[in-house]
């Protein structure tokens, strides 16, 4: 009896979060890819204990929405305090041909300075990746011969299960994120 | 006391310009850029343009090339992928019609002038000239300020 009141009142508590939650919580703990910040160590898309991981499928040539992204995630994570340091980002290259590796890992710790850089020049293991997590994307060269390339722009938070928690649309404000992994910190200690 | 009366004078006629919406030209207001990362050398452009007394078009941008080969009007949106799920893409865009005092908003996820490739990294506080061709307005220079934001 105690266990089941136990289970409803951890129900009635869980928090509402401004970002996306899939039920069930897609798992992505089987995913790792090379990260070229630590000269491509398999690093497995799964947080570290007590601690949540946002990754996100972006291109460094991206002139809109994954700057925008990136920079209001920093926003968030200069802003949160507390628990700052339980969060880990890691950006997924969808255009690895372009991004090699000293530019993905330049641009990424360009705005978090411990940022994973990941990138695979298999292509089936990148759309593997992308799969788990619900992501497409494309790069096809245009008339014009620029390469143009079409990605979903959900930033993740994966927790220390290897579960995606939530994912926020591209336009979530700072703020929203922000309040969404201080809800999400204090439920995982 | 008798520059009261006055004062409320000037005080309406301001009213009543800005009511108007800026008056007949087409003005751009708040132009910048994000400050770029390390290795992008790409850049977004985000302004607001008000309309003027009549309909415009804005059909071309140019900037100088040691800010960044070619700019060009760009749109953002959502599209479909091949799995049929949503997709951002990007795409050029030939002209936007600017009604008359209609706000248009640039900004992230939707119209914006790219900058590619860029000649320099964008530094914050710093600021470069853009060029915006309308088919009425003309050439229109304005300055665009780079920040964090």
């Amino acid at each position: 009896m105690l266990v089941v009141l136990g289970l409803i009142v951890a129900g009635c508590s869980e928090p509402t979060l401004a970002g996306i939650v899939r039920e069930p919580p897609p798992a992505v703990s089987e995913i790792s890819l090379p990260d070229m910040a630590t000269g491509g160590e398999e690093f497995s898309t799964t947080a570290e204990p007590g601690g949540l991981l946002l990754v996100y499928f972006g291109y460094t040539n991206c002139p809109d929405i994954c700057p925008t992204t990136m920079a209001d995630l920093r926003k968030a994570l200069t802003d949160l305090g507390d628990g700052v340091e339980r969060i880990e980002v890691a950006m997924i290259t969808v255009d690895p041909e372009r991004d090699i590796p000293d530019r993905l890992v330049a641009y990424i710790q360009s705005f978090f300075d411990d940022g994973h850089a990941l990138r695979t020049e298999d292509p089936a293991k990148l759309r593997t990746a992308a799969d788990a997590f619900g992501v497409s994307y494309e790069v096809t060269t245009g008339e014009s011969g620029v390469t143009e390339v079409a990605h979903s722009a959900f930033l993740f938070a994966v927790d220390a299960t290897g579960h995606i928690v939530v994912q926020w649309p591209f336009g979530t404000t700072w703020q929203d994120i922000r309040d969404d992994l201080d809800k999400l910190l204090k439920k995982e200690t | 006391m008798t520059s009261r009366p006055i004062l409320a004078l000037t005080i309406g006629v301001g009213l009543v310009v800005a009511a108007c919406g800026g008056g007949d030209s087409i003005q751009v207001e708040d132009a910048w850029a994000r400050t770029s990362a390390s290795m992008q050398d790409t850049g977004a452009v985000y302004m607001t343009i008000v309309g003027g007394a009549e309909t415009d078009d804005l059909i071309g941008v140019s900037v100088d090339s040691s800010v960044a080969e070619m700019a060009q009007l760009h749109m953002t949106e959502m599209a479909e992928g091949d799995d049929g799920s949503e997709v951002m893409s990007m795409h050029p865009v030939d002209e936007i019609a600017i009604a008359p005092g209609e706000q248009v908003s640039f900004g992230p996820g939707g119209y914006h002038i790219m900058l590619m490739p860029l000649a320099e990294p964008l530094v914050n506080g710093s600021e470069f000239d853009l060029v915006l061709d309308f088919t009425n307005a003309g050439s229109i220079t304005i300055t665009v300020e780079v920040r964090e934001d």
